[in-house]
């Protein structure tokens, strides 16, 4: 049990601080990866409520296709895939031998693209819930399409979403685990390096899941507070329209 | 004389701190039709209700023909035996329910057949012709193979109806069997109602309906505040009561002919 | 893009294919079953529901990877497991990614459940109870199936859920489609072309599943349909 606490600590001997780290990189991957499926849903979303056709299809088929397709797949296309791509254009240019290609970008790219997809979803119904009348009310004030966007539906819409971005928000942090394929030093790595450099895997998957545990409960209490005061005086939305 | 097919005995009911049922006697007898009528929050429901263990009662007996139960005090937790005795009971009677509560997932003949079916264990040939026959009782032979979501509130009532006689019972209890209706689908199962009682069936019926309830029943009970007020044949509980209070609500009501 | 290379490589994936169904189905029955226990779990007692509680909150809060490493890796650490009767079993990575992905599962099928059964309505319940019925008829006839037809949606998003989580598995060797990608890309390079071939055998496959479970919900749930003609009251 000594040895655990050592091995785990911020001595000489710990882990600590490599774990410590692991988790820092969790925590960016995931932001990063997550800021882009806000941008990518959010373009989805639009294209599939007030888009042209074309768009609109476009959006359907990139949800379709990103529901559709393991995570791992993904991260390995992005990342193998990615770095095939590359080293063929470096080719092109002379480039002797295969480049490397950022594991935390390609992570984060595949990431992104696959959490986008549902967060389209999120978006779509938080908008859906919006009550008509109070777009009516904007639109019949003359409101431009712009200022009613931010100061109508964004804030409505958010406040509805915040509980599926939640959700999204914990799964991006789940998936930045198989990240840990590229190499990236992210905290299912960094754990993967501590137990076979100590052939104590047991304890340093444990160790491992505790702090996925650690971020994803600090997570929802942060956004269930952020719930929380978003719904203040607000009636309760009906999703599902 | 007449056997006695239901009686409550010193029946007390508290939600809370609040006391809904202090002290009721009552009884019906082979045939009786008894209304039972009072004001929102009277007891009446809950009064049902108890009969069959929808809700238990903190003190007091139920007897539904041979079986009896008594309850020693709020909180009795009941033995397995009591448990069966409690299931007996309810095999013996029919209950409606204010919203129907049809099965969702069965269509219509599925809801009338499950009790003779599924509890009862009768065989199935008979559990289909009774079903059908109870369904055409109630005027909805055609819609056998409906899902209750598909049928208006009064068809869903009346199938609610059928589904209470097919399981064959001493006493049928209905729990304001209109009151969730709209207005012009209220007729159609009144209808069928004055025909079990014309039948001569036991049946207790609470329920807003005044004139109704004064043309159906062999007797009528007032509740007020958990207790009974008033109690005794329709002209004298809708048309001139002793109570001053039961006499101001059925003569409150638009529908009651007479009164104060 | 090599068309003739695709043309090569596409059988080869697809022999992945029966190993990732297995790996799925296996993962849904014994994850369902876990799931029914943890759901009588929860309904024995108030510390049954906190264990309950706490087994969905450690498997849903955390990546299924690392409860599959915990499993395969972490569990050879211990003499005790090693020499055990049951090692055999544990060394296999087939055994322990099923094991991990069945309680995995059980976890978010336990909370489906959970939805459904909140969602039967206490009128039916109460029409049940006043007819007489047992509790166990109760359940079998009432309950369990209007908890199973409100759940089909969700349950029918959790075994996509599943069918691409056994993708993982080819991270402990296994060579189902994903495993058979990788060893692939490994020996050729060409990682776009067979990582986009193993993406449409997916595709695909969820595709027809999700159809599957809407055909099965229009079947259970007529009634969730408009009427066809309403007859007059």
């Amino acid at each position: 049990m000594d040895d655990a606490v050592t091995l785990l600590g911020f001595g000489p001997e710990g882990w600590g601080l490599a774990l410590l780290r692991g988790g820092l990189m969790t925590l960016a991957i995931s932001a990063c990866a997550f800021a882009c499926g806000l941008v990518l849903g959010t373009l989805s979303a639009w294209a599939k409520i007030a888009g042209p056709p074309a768009l609109r299809r476009a959006a359907d088929t990139y949800g379709v296709v990103m529901r559709g397709i393991p995570d791992l797949l993904v991260i390995y296309l992005f990342y193998f895939g990615g770095r095939q791509l590359v080293s063929a254009v470096a080719q092109m240019f002379g480039h002797v031998g295969p480049v490397e290609v950022s594991g935390f970008a390609t992570g984060c790219l595949a990431i992104g693209l696959l959490s986008g997809a549902t967060q389209a979803e999120v978006l779509r119904g938080a908008y859906h819930a919006i009550p008509e009348g109070t777009l009516e009310a904007a639109r019949v004030a003359g409101m431009r399409h712009w200022t009613m966007f931010r100061r109508i539906i964004a804030p409505q819409a958010l406040r509805t979403a915040l509980p599926g971005l939640g959700n999204q928000w914990q799964s991006v942090i789940k998936e930045s685990a198989l990240v840990s394929v590229t190499g990236l030093v992210e905290t299912l790595r960094a754990v993967t390096i501590a137990a076979n450099s100590t052939e104590l895997p047991f304890l340093f998957f444990l160790a491992g899941g505790a702090i996925y545990l650690a971020i994803t409960t600090i997570s929802g209490l942060f956004f269930r507070l952020a719930e929380w005061r978003a719904m203040r005086g607000q009636p309760a939305a009906k999703v599902g329209g | 004389m007449t056997p006695t097919t239901v009686r409550l005995s010193n029946i007390h009911k508290s939600f809370g701190g609040q006391e809904v049922l202090r002290g009721i006697d009552m009884e019906a007898r082979d045939g009786d039709v008894i209304s039972i009528i009072g004001a929102s929050g009277s007891g009446k429901s809950t009064l049902l209700r108890c009969i069959p263990f929808l809700e238990i009662p903190d003190q007091g007996e139920v007897t539904v023909g041979d079986t009896h139960l008594r309850l020693s005090g709020a909180g009795h937790r009941f033995s397995r035996a009591e448990r069966e005795k409690v299931r007996r009971l309810r095999g013996q009677l029919g209950f409606v329910f204010q919203s129907f509560n049809l099965w969702p997932h069965m269509t219509a003949l599925q809801n009338v057949m499950e009790i003779p079916l599924h509890v009862q264990n009768r065989p199935r040939a008979e559990c289909r012709d009774e079903a059908e026959a109870m369904l055409a009782k109630v005027g909805l032979a055609e819609k056998r193979d409906a899902w209750p979501a598909h049928l208006s509130g009064g068809q869903q009532q009346r199938v609610a109806i059928a589904r209470a006689l097919a399981s064959r019972p001493r006493a049928l209890l209905f729990d304001e069997p209109t009151s969730a209706l709209d207005p012009e689908l209220v007729g159609e199962v009144l209808r069928v109602i004055r025909a079990l009682a014309e039948e001569g069936r036991t049946m207790l019926i609470v329920t807003h309906e005044m004139a109704f309830a004064r043309e159906v029943s062999s007797h009528a009970i007032y509740l007020h505040e958990g207790r009974i007020e008033e109690k005794g044949p329709p002209e004298q509980v809708f048309l001139d009561p002793v109570s001053e209070r039961c006499r101001r609500f059925v003569g409150a009501r638009p529908d009651a002919r007479g009164g104060a | 893009m090599d068309i003739a290379f695709i043309v090569a490589v596409f059988p080869k994936l697809l022999a992945g294919l029966p190993l990732t169904l297995l790996l799925a189905v296996l993962a849904l029955a014994g994850g369902g079953a876990i799931a029914l226990a943890l759901s009588g779990l929860r309904a024995s007692s108030w510390v049954g529901a906190r264990i309950a509680d706490f087994y969905v909150y450690v498997f849903r809060g955390t990546p299924l990877l690392i409860q599959i490493f915990l499993i395969y890796y972490g569990l050879a650490q211990f003499p005790a497991v090693r020499h055990s009767v049951l090692w055999p079993l544990l060394r296999e990575p087939y055994v322990c990614a099923v094991l991990a992905l069945m309680l995995n599962d059980a976890a978010y099928t336990s909370e489906i459940l959970r939805g459904g059964l909140r969602a039967v309505s206490t009128g039916a319940i109460e029409a049940a109870k006043v007819a007489g019925m047992t509790r166990l008829t109760m359940l079998r006839r009432i309950v369990l199936p209007l908890a199973f037809r409100q759940a089909l949606p969700a349950y029918g998003a959790e075994i996509t859920s599943m069918v691409k989580a056994t993708s993982l598995a080819s991270v402990v060797t296994l060579m189902e489609v994903t495993g058979i990608a990788r060893a692939e890309v490994s020996q050729s390079y060409r990682a776009i072309e067979v990582f986009l071939c193993a993406a449409m055998i997916y595709l695909v496959l969820v595709t027809v599943i999700a159809r599957a479970i809407q055909l099965l919900e229009a079947r259970l749930s007529p009634y969730r349909r408009p009427a066809l003609a309403r007859s007059p009251a």
